[in-house]
């Protein structure tokens, strides 16, 4: 079996951003704070934190600040939203920097993009998805400010999200989706409100997701994809049933999608490599145990002893490390 | 657009506008064309959006931004205030639309721009201004579910452009739209029965949202839902959404699985018993040709084992095993759990 190829995958995510003339770089300018966040991670869990300048990407995550809207926008001169927001929260908190966010104002800018059904809209625009709901509880969670939540309304909306398959869509109507399974559990798991889910149902349609071929899928009768690694993991690590997946195929599966040329993990073998793929593939890898990896703390989708020392941690279960 | 290939600063209409580049002090090494084009439209909406110049022009700068990056929220944002401070007609905007929503339907922000003007025409259909014609906000709603069909025939799994859909429904709640929903449902599934979004929307139009008033009978709903999905079974015995589908019916209305166990029974063994040329309504055979035994419907007759309790029990656990050893062995740990729970159970009992 083929070996995560960590130095070059290493090597892809400092290559992040060093073509600023590409059009590719101005076209993903409104993913840019998440995609330091995704690279950022992926470093962390292959032990390669300080593979990126700490001070540049504070720098970065300060000039992206939005002083009329009290968040952060995903690039300096963009808006604020929630998407980026928990984004440059995640990456001060790796970085032990939260000290230069004004934490009363992101929190304001929070609270004030939950709507009157309980959901949160991504930013003034007022598009709502469960996953903007995920990023304000996870955000407040890491502020440590959930006591300021309406906890029964939120919970209340993601309660109406649920379908008769025990799977969670973006909004009340829509269809199951692992990506959407992997935000309300966690924002359920952080609230501690999983009484809500309905675990055997649930567990079996996140079990289901798992292809012949080992990759896992979001949706019934779809191709398997790299990224749910992460969430259909995520949300099996919260309900502890991550054993129920075939931990062997699924790993070939994610290795089997590396770009052996130039690193990084593409969505499925052959194709091109991008960063979100790279973290949601070594995310996997870790919660599957994959040797020499840090652990994952899959609510938060950060390094477990970072949320351990905040004492957030929660009840999931990764599967153990193995040496080999 | 004709201008398309012409920077911004040779356009005399855009003389008075002072373009404010993104990266001051920063001269790109290899500028490629298109990045150029890209940079001096939005070089030009900065400028405009410091000013706060809400006009027709700025709806031509926004649309060639959006043809470039339709991920570009502040252009989109920025043109639907434009849109509203004008007083633009919308119905005429949601067509102007129609080929970029098209074109870039993965995009959400497409949808959410749809959504917007929708939610606007039927908030203020008293407002002369914002539609062009004497169209009620219903009739605009169903164009905007045949433009909705229109999208899904180029993606049939689109999650935007189907939850959209839900969302326009819901929203309007007429029921001339719900009329024809499950007509639409029929026409997807014909085109493609493993469609678990077009599946989905079945159970939302049927069980949800879509359920109207005047429909007290409900038995004679559901008979016509089992009928339809033991159908779908019948052609193709291992179609995931079409069993989750039944499980959701049953769950849904508190039926027990057992009342399904004669339809589900011959999709459990190989082609041992060919099908008779007798059509069986009730219990429609497995197609000839398809694979067998369906790991599916094993599942479910364990389940109705399951549920029988007992010595059942024994039967279910003999079926987990056949799915961990030989049907479904990729999921075997999840079947050895489901086995050493249903021994557990019977220990607990005896």
């Amino acid at each position: 079996m083929s070996r995560l190829l960590v130095p070059l995958h290493v090597q892809s995510i400092q290559n992040l951003g060093k073509s600023q003339d590409e059009l590719v770089y101005h076209l993903t300018a409104h993913l840019r704070m998440n995609a330091v966040y995704w690279g950022l991670t992926a470093l962390c869990i292959m032990d390669h934190k300080d593979a990126l300048d700490r001070q540049e990407m504070i720098d970065f995550v300060t000039s992206c600040w939005d002083d009329e809207a009290g968040g952060f926008g995903a690039h300096p001169d963009h808006d604020a939203h929630l998407l980026s927001t928990l984004s440059a929260i995640q990456i001060l908190i790796i970085q032990d920097a939260l000290d230069c966010v004004d934490v009363d104002r992101v929190v304001k800018f929070i609270l004030s993009l939950q709507q009157p059904s309980g959901v949160f809209a991504g930013d003034r625009f007022g598009e709502i998805d469960t996953r903007f709901l995920f990023c304000a509880v996870n955000a407040l969670s890491l502020l440590g400010r959930l006591s300021e939540l309406d906890v029964e309304k939120t919970v209340g909306y993601i309660v109406q999200c649920r379908n008769f398959d025990g799977g969670f869509g973006s909004s009340i109507g829509a269809e199951s989706h692992a990506a959407q399974v992997f935000v309300c559990v966690g924002a359920l798991a952080i609230l501690d409100r999983l009484d809500e889910v309905d675990v055997p149902t649930l567990s079996w349609w996140l079990a289901e997701r798992q292809l012949p071929n080992g990759g896992l899928n979001g949706r019934p009768e779809k191709l398997e994809d790299v990224c749910y690694s992460f969430w259909v993991l995520s949300a099996m690590s919260i309900l502890n049933k991550v054993h129920w997946i075939d931990a062997e195929k699924l790993t070939s599966f994610i290795l089997s999608a590396q770009d052996t040329d130039n690193g990084g993990i593409a969505d499925r073998p052959g194709d091109m490599p991008d960063v979100f793929h790279t973290l949601f593939g070594v995310a996997g890898l870790s919660i599957l145990g994959y040797p020499g990896l840090k652990d994952l703390d899959p609510v938060y989708c950060m390094p477990a002893d970072l949320i351990e020392r905040m004492g957030l941690r929660k009840g999931w279960k990764n599967l153990e490390r193995r040496t080999s | 657009m004709s201008s398309v290939s012409v920077p911004y600063a040779e356009q005399p209409q855009w003389a008075d506008v002072v373009p404010l580049p993104q990266y001051e002090g920063v001269e790109p090494l290899a500028p490629i064309f298109y990045t150029n084009e890209y940079k001096d439209a939005t070089d030009y909406l900065r400028g405009i959006v410091k000013t706060g110049e809400k006009s027709q022009r700025v709806l031509d700068l926004t649309k060639h931004i959006i043809q470039l990056n339709p991920a570009h929220y502040t252009a989109w944002q920025y043109r639907y205030e434009t849109l509203l401070a004008i007083k633009s007609p919308l119905d005429v905007e949601l067509e102007l639309m129609d080929e970029i929503a098209i074109k870039h339907m993965k995009t959400y922000q497409v949808w959410h721009h749809r959504r917007l003007l929708m939610t606007h025409l039927l908030r203020n259909t008293d407002e002369a201004s914002t539609s062009s014609s004497s169209r009620s906000p219903s009739q605009l709603a169903s164009t905007e579910l045949t433009f909705i069909a229109r999208t899904l025939a180029e993606d049939a799994k689109n999650y935007h452009t189907w939850s959209y859909r839900q969302w326009l429904l819901a929203f309007f709640n007429d029921d001339s739209l719900w009329d024809r929903e499950l007509d639409f449902v029929d026409s997807m599934l014909n085109h493609d029965i493993r469609n678990n979004s077009a599946w989905h929307h079945r159970f939302f139009v049927v069980f949800q949202s879509g359920v109207r008033e005047g429909e007290k009978d409900r038995d004679r709903i559901l008979r016509r839902e089992f009928t339809y999905v033991k159908q779908n079974i019948s052609l193709a015995p291992n179609n995931a959404s079409s069993w989750n589908y039944l499980r959701g019916i049953l769950d849904y209305n508190k039926i027990p699985y057992s009342r399904l166990t004669s339809f589900v029974q011959p999709y459990t063994v190989p082609h041992a018993d060919v099908p008779s040329d007798l059509v069986d309504l009730e219990d429609p055979p497995p197609s000839r040709g398809a694979q067998l035994p369906s790991p599916g419907a094993i599942e479910f007759l364990a389940d109705v084992y399951e549920e029988e309790g007992g010595n059942s029990i024994l039967k279910a656990t003999e079926l987990w095993k056949s799915l961990a050893s030989e049907h479904d062995t990729i999921r075997r740990r999840y079947w050895n759990s489901r086995m050493k729970e249903g021994l557990r159970a019977i220990q607990v009992k005896s």
